[in-house]
């Protein structure tokens, strides 16, 4: 690692469905340069933290002085000192920046709210994505158990339901996790797969994905377009069920910097504008970004699916996707499940991902992978990856067209000559800054200025003005 | 087409008789007597979800000796009336149901021409729900709900009936929604206005 400040990404929590840690990409590779995402866009605010493993300790105390601060003005007089609360916390806020941060808040908002009410009754629910031991392991590595004295469950898409009264007929969350008379929903606003959400009402997501069942996550994915599907998360928020049950959110406040803050209120609409103008403003640069990528090969390197793994703050499913601006709403597909049959989209045509090197990443996320290396060829890193990669049920077809590589080494000098780029963008979790090759940072340094300006000038304005939020 | 490579196992003697790899074996592979799991070898699509839910961890995925191939093919079933139920249901044939296996809306609909009675059945003729679980289901019970099928939810949380699609919502919810691009949407995946809502009293 050389030249343009080394930051360390996030450290990894060891998973069973995930390999041995590896090291990152950034310590083993010699050529990589790290860029602070302040040397694209210098109008970007530091961030609270980025999640740098060396300053995690005072960075965490910043967030809970954060979320202290954000929920001294919360109208906490839902809660009694006889009530029992739950506050629910979705998978994916362990994924950003090695989870701390996202534990942190959830953690503060525990002792706020025992200490302004006199509640005891805190229970943690821990809402997962798919494998049965994904919550034991998170309540472990966090040290939940502890903190919550045992109060502690978690819950899936494959638990028991309840039937939900909405104004779009029944739907049906997750008995579990309204088992208490009161819940706290307990947030990050990463935006996460922006083509699915579109940046519409992203902040009720978890009310139709982490907090429901199988059947109403595939009504909203796989039954609307990826702009009416919005309706869902809403008609399931705005039901009697949940407003009886609701008391106020707290939301991990993000840019591609890392964590700027926490917003906790009772309007979640009103946090979720907060959160739709920050995000265009930021996530909305890196995202034109990236799309100023022509030719690159892309390498997975850290613990999570890989589909959800950062880089300069945004997952790679951005990359994979962002031949097309899931920003713009007069774009009517950008993907998603429903297919219109004059205009389909494929999740893999992005053509400038020319290849993925896997040099750690968990398996068995599905969607994604299914297609990807019958367009931007994979390698794998070690057979250790590849027998994971060979019986993950969610990617039945990757391993018949994906290569074995012995080593990370000798899986990019494949990549890239077969894709005919020496570009490399690196998947390692970072916020604040993005490792890369220098060929590729030299790309992204020269058309920042031109992307700030289509931002600021153009697009910016258009995709406030068709949120209401010029 | 699934080409499932894989099988479930488990080691009998330490089985605690719980049930829970019944409980989410999406195709209905596994039935327990005498409080031990019999597994189908001919039913099981290889999801792993027996496997990782085995509170005792005594359950694992062998590979096959030879990959069983779980499909339901055009010429076995009447095309006409596979289109029939795919418009009903306002499903297109070429949509990707199961995007772990890409198993499209023609064959599901296929498997549910074929006979298919319930969603483990499809999932059982085409290898459906092997992968995430998730996407697919909705799609699939709303072409069970357009054939006419029994909707009544089985025991112990294996599924529910929900079918809500697009082409369903009222009026009323348009208008509470009135920037939730419905009226887009529906112009955009229905560009010819052939599907409707599916009353359940018309099935
Ligand atoms: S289909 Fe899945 S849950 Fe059922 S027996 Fe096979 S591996 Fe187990
Ligand atoms: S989940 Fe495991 S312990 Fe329970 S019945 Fe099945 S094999 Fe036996």
């Amino acid at each position: 690692m050389n030249a343009l400040t080394a930051l360390k990404p996030p450290a990894f929590m060891h998973s069973d469905y995930g390999p041995a840690l590896q090291p990152h990409v950034a310590e083993t590779l010699d050529d990589m340069v790290s860029v602070p995402l302040t040397d694209f866009f210098p109008d970007f605010a530091p961030a609270i933290t980025s999640g740098d493993p060396a300053l995690l300790e005072a960075d965490l105390e910043r967030v809970r002085a954060e979320t202290r601060a954000s929920l001294a003005s919360v109208d906490m007089s839902g809660i009694s000192a006889d009530d029992s609360v739950n506050i629910l916390a979705s998978e994916h806020g362990f994924g950003l920046m090695g989870g701390w941060p996202y534990a942190e808040m959830i953690k503060t908002i525990r002792e706020v709210v025992m200490e302004r009410t006199g509640c005891r009754k805190i229970h943690l629910r821990l809402a997962i994505y798919r494998g049965f031991r994904e919550a034991d392991e998170v309540a472990e590595h966090f040290g939940f158990n502890e903190v919550f004295e045992g109060r502690v469950k978690g819950l899936g898409p494959f638990d028991q339901g309840v039937e939900v009264d909405t104004a779009v007929g029944p739907m049906y969350l997750i008995k579990r996790a309204f088992d208490s008379a009161k819940f706290i929903h307990a947030y990050y606003d990463d935006p996460r797969e922006m083509y699915f959400n579109r940046l519409l009402y992203k902040s009720f997501k978890s009310f139709c994905m982490s907090y429901a069942r199988y059947e109403t996550r595939s009504v909203y994915h796989s039954m609307f377009g990826n702009r009416s599907g919005s309706v869902i998360p809403r008609a399931l928020f705005d039901s009697e069920f949940i407003q009886q049950r609701y008391t106020f959110s707290s939301v991990l406040r993000t840019t591609p910097m890392g964590v700027i803050g926490v917003d906790a209120t009772t309007d979640l609409y009103a946090i979720d504008r907060r959160i739709t103008k920050g995000h265009l403003e930021t996530y909305g640069r890196m995202q034109r970004l990236f799309a100023e990528i022509k030719d690159c090969v892309a390498i997975w390197d850290g613990g999570r699916w890989g589909y959800y793994l950062h880089g300069g703050g945004l997952i790679f499913g951005t990359l994979l996707t962002n031949h097309s601006d899931a920003f713009d709403l007069d774009q009517p597909v950008v993907a998603g499940f429903m297919q219109s049959p004059t205009a389909p989209v494929n999740f893999s045509r992005n053509k400038s991902l020319r290849g993925v090197v896997v040099n750690q990443a968990w398996v068995g996320a599905g969607i994604p992978y299914v297609t990807m290396p019958f367009t931007s060829p994979m390698y794998i890193v070690g057979e250790e990856q590849a027998k994971m990669w060979r019986e993950d049920p969610t990617n039945p077809l990757l391993m018949d067209r994906a290569k074995v590589v012995d080593s990370l080494e000798q899986g990019i000098t494949m990549a890239c000559e077969k894709g005919q780029t020496d570009k490399l963008i690196v998947f390692d979790g970072s916020y604040g800054h993005l490792t890369c090759s220098q060929s590729m940072a030299d790309l992204l340094k020269e058309r920042a200025p031109a992307v700030d300006k289509l931002v600021a000038e153009e697009l910016l304005p258009k995709w406030l003005a068709q949120r209401g939020l010029s | 087409m699934a080409t499932v490579k894989f099988v479930a196992d488990y080691e009998v003697e330490p089985c605690i008789g719980c049930k829970l790899c019944d409980i989410v074996c999406p195709s209905g592979a596994i039935r327990m007597e005498a409080r031990k799991p019999i597994i189908d070898d001919a039913l099981c699509i290889g999801c792993g979800r027996c496997v990782d839910r085995c509170p005792e961890d005594i359950m694992w995925m062998k590979e096959r000796e030879v990959p069983l191939a779980v499909t339901v093919l055009p010429e076995e079933v009447d095309q006409a009336a596979v289109a029939a139920l795919l418009e009903k249901a306002g499903i297109e044939a070429s949509v990707s149901i199961c995007v772990c296996t890409l198993t499209p809306g023609s064959e599901i609909a296929g498997a549910i021409v074929k006979g298919a009675k319930n969603l483990e059945e499809v999932c059982a003729m085409t290898g459906m729900r092997s992968g995430c679980g998730i996407y697919c289901v909705a799609p699939a019970l709303r072409l069970l709900e357009a054939a006419g099928c029994d909707m009544t939810p089985p025991g112990q949380h294996r599924w529910y009936p929900s079918t809500l699609s697009l082409y369903d919502l009222s009026d009323e919810v348009c208008a509470k929604y009135p920037d939730a691009f419905i009226a887009e949407d529906r112009a955009l995946f229905d560009p010819d206005q052939k599907y409707g809502p599916l009353h359940k009293e018309n099935v």
